[in-house]
């Protein structure tokens, strides 16, 4: 039995990420296709909220112009969105967000490259230390703009690098910039794309910051109609959950993504060894040399 | 007389021709230089089919001076490794992007029925590379390439022109740089490439060498790496002055670890790793 326990407890150990530290740095970026991609249940306020934490200006690109996602229809759906993903990204501390405007759940057939030169314009002004994005080889993602964002990101980080690829920004006073740090949203259910290799540990701050963040997108997020529904069934079964007693749909719709939002970062953080958590695959700086890394590590001093 | 004459005929039945895809000058010397070199030396004749110019990766270089250079630096490379002839498709690096696939496809398929090779070695298009992507889509035009070969209604005017049918028997998908999934077997019913580790011990110096002739890309990655260290108050004492002389050693350290990781779990000291299907590759595997 002791051993059983001991062989439990080693295998639940084996599967714990190590934890990721912030890296030095003073400016970070989000690049994703959506309004509402920065703050999910995948990620990514909790790592948001302590990039800025940590001191880092950060910056979130959205590349859509969300006019498919929520209730209002479109042109409405863009400008409410874009209003909700400001109030997200001033929750989280970040500084503001691009709007690159492409066509919502349009995004397959648009030029690539014309979508990695928008990126590499703003990754060589802002100069991030760190980038935050989907996997562009979550290839069972059925979202055609996070496959389409994910490949122009990918691409874009480093070849923000080579003064030989868009020379003219050079003339904009702009330098080439190779993003040194990355953190992709990681594949934790099925399919290929890359298993996350780092857990992020949050405190009690940042996940608050978190599920305010995720339900200030009210026009895709803590719908009152889910509450209502949610309440009906509960009365058809004879339940009742307390915290609901006194609150409008509105409030009790809230409140339920509140906790949905918790329950994923205990849970993130129960299969690793803390209490809350997010996880992600984070390539390092040196990590598209591998063979120099460990000489790297070893040989880098301070000046 | 006879004797050797019946072994150089031996030899010359068995030899093969072996096609090699890449989309950026290092990637098939990095990822797949010692087996290359292997093959070379053992009597087979290996020909590179090179996707991009490498215009873009250089340090105080324009695009036109980078290619034109690489150009010179890549075939030096081949040479060292025993590749006969190299065939270069000249598309801007980091473009294939906007390139269509069936034209990188098409371009690919010419020489596969022109040089109807026994073997090809291509960029495993399914390795989760995160940076580089001209890797992807030349992986995915090769291995296309090599499948519509065998089928007479793709390209008609080919055939035409005298470039028939060929079925290609061997493929190794190689990745630069390593696939974290490198040592999971896919498998499916009719497709199952399976991990193959080669020994480099013979050949590595020739691989380093090769290596070591790509100078402007070289120079570029040492630059790069001092560029950072400097740019966050670090130094890499090897680095305090990148010359020749130091960028040889630190491809040298580079060429020489990413053998000693190939070759983890495996009873070699140097190796390469591939994904790798064989003549049964046709073949379903409830009909083998």
């Amino acid at each position: 039995m002791k051993a059983a326990l001991l062989l439990c407890t080693t295998l639940t150990f084996a599967q714990q990420l190590p934890l990721a530290t912030i890296p030095p740095g003073k400016t970070m970026m989000v690049i994703q296709p959506h309004h509402d991609d920065h703050t999910t249940d995948y990620g990514m306020g909790g790592l948001i909220a302590r990039f800025t934490g940590a001191g880092y200006q950060s910056w979130f690109i959205r590349s859509s112009n969300d006019e498919k996602d929520g209730a209002h229809g479109y042109p409405h759906n863009d400008m409410y969105n874009l209003r909700e993903s400001e109030a997200a990204t001033k929750i989280l501390g970040m500084k503001g967000v691009y709007s690159l405007n492409w066509r919502n759940d349009y995004m397959d057939a648009i030029p690539l490259l014309e979508l990695r030169a928008q990126i590499i314009l703003l990754i060589r002004k802002h100069r991030p230390d760190a980038v935050l994005g989907h996997d562009p080889w979550g290839h069972y993602d059925r979202n055609p703009d996070h496959r389409k964002v994910a490949r122009a990101m990918a691409e874009a980080v480093w070849m923000a690098g080579l003064a030989n690829v868009h020379p003219e920004h050079l003339e904009l006073g702009l330098q080439p910039h190779r993003v040194p740090h990355l953190f992709l949203k990681a594949r934790v259910d099925y399919g290929r794309g890359h298993r996350p290799n780092v857990a992020v540990e949050l405190n009690e701050d940042q996940v608050r910051r978190k599920q305010k963040a995720y339900v200030a997108h009210r026009n895709v997020y803590a719908s009152p109609g889910m509450a209502r529904s949610i309440r009906a069934q509960l009365q058809a079964e004879g339940l009742a959950v307390p915290e609901f007693a006194g609150k409008t749909d509105d409030e009790a719709a809230v409140l339920i993504e509140e906790w949905y939002m918790d329950w994923i970062s205990r849970k993130r953080g129960s299969e690793n060894g803390v209490k809350y958590a997010e996880v992600y695959w984070q390539r390092r700086e040196f990590d598209y040399l591998p063979g120099l890394t460990d000489y790297l590590n070893a040989n880098v001093v301070n000046r | 007389m006879r004797a050797i004459l019946l072994l150089l005929l031996a030899v010359a039945v068995q030899a093969r021709t072996v096609l090699v895809v890449t989309a950026d000058a290092p990637d098939f010397v990095l990822a797949a230089g010692g087996a290359i070199a292997a093959m070379a030396a053992a009597g087979d004749r290996v020909v590179l089919v090179r996707v991009t110019n490498d215009d873009k990766d250089s340090w105080n270089l324009s695009p036109e001076e980078t290619a034109s250079r690489v150009k010179g630096e890549v075939e030096r490379a081949a040479k060292l490794l025993g590749i006969a002839q190299v065939h270069s498709l000249g598309y801007r690096a980091g473009e294939l992007g906007g390139v269509s696939p069936t034209e990188i496809r098409d371009r690919i398929l010419f020489y596969v029925r022109l040089l109807k090779p026994d073997a090809m070695l291509i960029p495993n298009p399914y390795a989760e590379y995160v940076e580089v992507l001209d890797r992807h889509y030349t992986g995915m035009a090769a291995e296309e390439a090599r499948r519509i070969a065998a089928l007479a209604n793709h390209q008609p005017p080919f055939a035409e022109a005298g470039l028939s049918t060929h079925v290609v028997k061997e493929l190794f998908y190689y990745a630069q740089p390593f696939d974290p999934r490198r040592r999971e077997a896919e498998s499916t019913a009719t497709f199952a490439p399976q991990p193959k580790v080669v020994d480099i011990g013979s050949t590595f110096d020739r691989k380093l060498l090769a290596a070591q002739a790509l100078q402007t890309i070289n120079y570029s990655m040492a630059m790069r790496i001092r560029k950072r260290l400097d740019d966050t108050a670090r130094r890499l004492p090897l680095l305090d002055v990148v010359n020749e002389d130091s960028v040889r050693k630190l491809v040298e350290i580079n060429v020489r670890k990413l053998g000693e990781i190939a070759a983890r779990e495996s009873a070699y000291k140097l190796a390469e790793e591939f994904f790798y299907s064989g003549p049964d590759f046709q073949v379903p595997a409830k009909l083998r």
